[in-house]
């Protein structure tokens, strides 16, 4: 059976912002390979020019008049924050004392 | 009383007598949900509020909308107010919008009353409805068979009757597919029709919400009330207000069909190709023509679904860090390990495979290799489509390859959720509408649907042809096999 490298997974893992435990790894390895090997048959199709479809309908980009319009209460967003204190809410320390100025 | 077993006109006309309130349409609603609760086809019941909202409608004027006063299903990713939006999901398992996606907006302006958000797969990622959080729906022909996916809840709680409407979302089939396990009516309109805005984004490229129904009138009535501009969804389309129901049962005598050869090549099933020829030649015995035509890329479809949805995923599904909303891990040693847990403990298998594996094919130069590419080929399928249309009013083909298939049947192939969508996923990627339609059954009396594809902004059209042959086949589709008591 075709597999990825435990290296590729934990590398994939690392870009989806996703833990993988050990004894997922293994799984991993031969379910990615395949959806990766699904997605390489787009190798051998040839033949089509380069224009690209980015959306089926290409939006009007002319801006909107200057209106204010209703804006969404900060209690109200903050209902859903798993933390927050006042108006803000609540992270982990993302620059520690060490890394910081 | 069952009321919800009338048409919507007599339904209407008890409203406007006062021989009923919309209050006993939603008892009535909650009765049949209540013993249909095995089915497992909602996540989230509205009923105090649903209940409030009926009696708040006694104060107004029934009119002439159609719609007033009924009880509808919104599939489970799409944003309502105050009402538990989970997505499938463990995520988001404890989220409470704070605000209502357009469409439901616009059921509000037409008095329809939620009722309740239907189950799917999980983000709607899935062909059988079977990785939500919440357990698999049941189809209501048979409950040991999937309803199919990822608007399963919403197919199965319209094939079990217990309302006449909801809303599904499709990203690569997911309202024709399970629209056509369970025998009933649903249509993915153009890209742009309806506003995505309160949608919670799969693949913000494909994804559009669409009616499902139990006929085709009823389907048409509910397009009218979803579409419009909105300026909250840079991709909605700017269209003048028609009616969707103004061919139907129109002649179809003089229509140009065609019938593209890989949609009855043998990865369909011979029961499934036996109904679709003779759905065909009904329509050439009242004057339409069908002709088999060669379509180039229809095979490439799957592929780049692949890349193009899992691609966009990866980017949309960013946004649950467990910080702002959602589920989040509790005491994280800092901010990485918080991404990092709560996205491994809140979402699912199927989501996270997903994930990896989109967040791949966007990285680097991958970018180019795969995704442009994609977008490449994508525009030239759309390009195929137009070279058809230019001759022809509307493509068929069945809507599915089998039949329903077992809700045991294993689900360690990560490619086969895809497979099952091969013949929807192509209308997707051109953002062209779709409608399956029921035209028969197959083994152990199992549902199969047509389906009926258009071009862009030709929704009418399709109802149009589907409306004929529903009249034409008059088929039973009433899943409760002669138990019709509430």
């Amino acid at each position: 059976m075709e597999k990825l490298t435990r290296e590729e997974v934990l590398h994939v893992a690392h870009l989806a912002r996703i833990k993988v435990d050990e004894e997922e790894i293994e799984k991993y390895q031969v379910e990615l390979k395949q959806l990766l090997n699904d997605v390489d048959k787009i190798k051998e199709v040839k033949g089509y020019d380069d224009e690209r479809m980015i959306a089926p309908w290409q939006a009007d980009t002319t801006p909107r008049e200057d209106i204010a319009g209703e804006m969404l209460n900060p209690k109200e967003v903050l209902k859903n924050a798993p933390k927050h204190s006042g108006n803000y809410i609540e992270v982990p320390i993302v620059i520690s004392e060490s890394e910081g100025a | 009383m069952k009321y919800l077993d009338k048409t919507i006109e007599e339904i209407h006309n008890a409203l406007k007598t006062k021989e009923i309130k919309p209050i006993d349409l939603v008892e009535e609603a909650f009765e049949r949900i209540e013993k249909n609760k095995d089915l497992n086809a909602y996540i989230t019941l509205n009923k105090e509020e649903a209940l409030k909202k009926a009696k708040s409608l006694e104060e107004k004027e029934v009119g002439d909308n159609l719609l007033f006063g009924l009880p509808i299903a919104v599939k489970d990713n799409i944003v309502t107010k105050d009402l538990k939006t989970t997505c499938a999901s463990h995520i988001l398992d404890n989220f409470i919008p704070i605000y209502n996606a357009t469409v439901v907006e616009k059921l509000e302006q037409n008095d329809m009353i939620i009722i309740g958000k239907t189950n799917m797969d999980e983000f709607a990622m899935g062909s059988s409805s079977r990785t939500s959080y919440f357990g698999a729906p049941k189809n209501p022909w048979n409950k040991e068979k999937i309803s199919g996916g990822s608007s399963g809840g919403s197919a199965t709680t319209i094939a079990a009757r217990d309302v006449l409407f909801a809303l599904g979302t499709d990203t690569g089939g997911s309202i024709r597919q399970p629209a056509s396990y369970t025998g009933i009516v649903g249509m993915k309109p153009t890209y742009g029709r309806v506003s995505r805005y309160g949608l919670i984004a799969f693949a913000s490229s494909l994804d559009q919400i669409g009616p499902m129904t139990r006929n085709v009138y009823e389907n048409a009535l509910l397009l009218n009330a979803i579409v419009g501009h909105d300026d909250k969804d840079l991709t909605s389309a700017n269209k003048e207000k028609e009616d969707f129901t103004r061919l139907i049962n129109k002649d179809i005598s003089g229509m140009k069909i065609a019938l593209p050869s890989y949609f009855m090549s043998d990865i369909v099933t011979e029961e499934i190709r036996n109904e679709v020829e003779k759905a065909k030649k009904v329509l050439e015995e009242n004057g339409a023509t069908v002709d088999i035509i060669d379509m180039k890329y229809l095979d490439k479809a799957v592929t780049l679904y692949q890349i193009i949805a899992m691609g966009e995923a990866s980017s949309n599904l960013a946004r649950f860090d467990g910080i702002r909303y959602g589920f989040s891990v509790e005491n994280p040693k800092n901010i990485d390990d918080l991404y990092l847990e709560t996205r491994k403990i809140g979402f699912g298998k199927e989501v996270k495979r997903r994930i990896m594996v989109g967040s791949y094919l966007l990285s680097g130069e991958n970018a180019k290799i795969y995704y442009n590419k994609a977008l490449s080929i994508r525009d030239d399928m759309k390009k195929e489509f137009d070279k058809v249309f230019a001759d022809y009013d509307l493509i068929i083909g069945p809507t599915t390859t089998t039949t329903a298939y077992n809700l045991t049947d294993p689900m360690d192939d990560p490619s086969k959720s895809f497979m099952d969508d091969v013949l929807v996923i192509p209308v997707n990627m051109a953002g062209l509408p779709g409608l399956s339609l029921p035209i028969g059954f197959g083994k152990s009396h199992m549902p199969i649907g047509l389906h009926i594809i258009g071009n862009s902004f030709e929704e009418a059209k399709i109802y149009q042809l589907a409306s004929f042959l529903e009249k034409e086949l008059n088929l039973d589709l009433d899943s409760r096999k002669g138990d019709n008591n509430v």
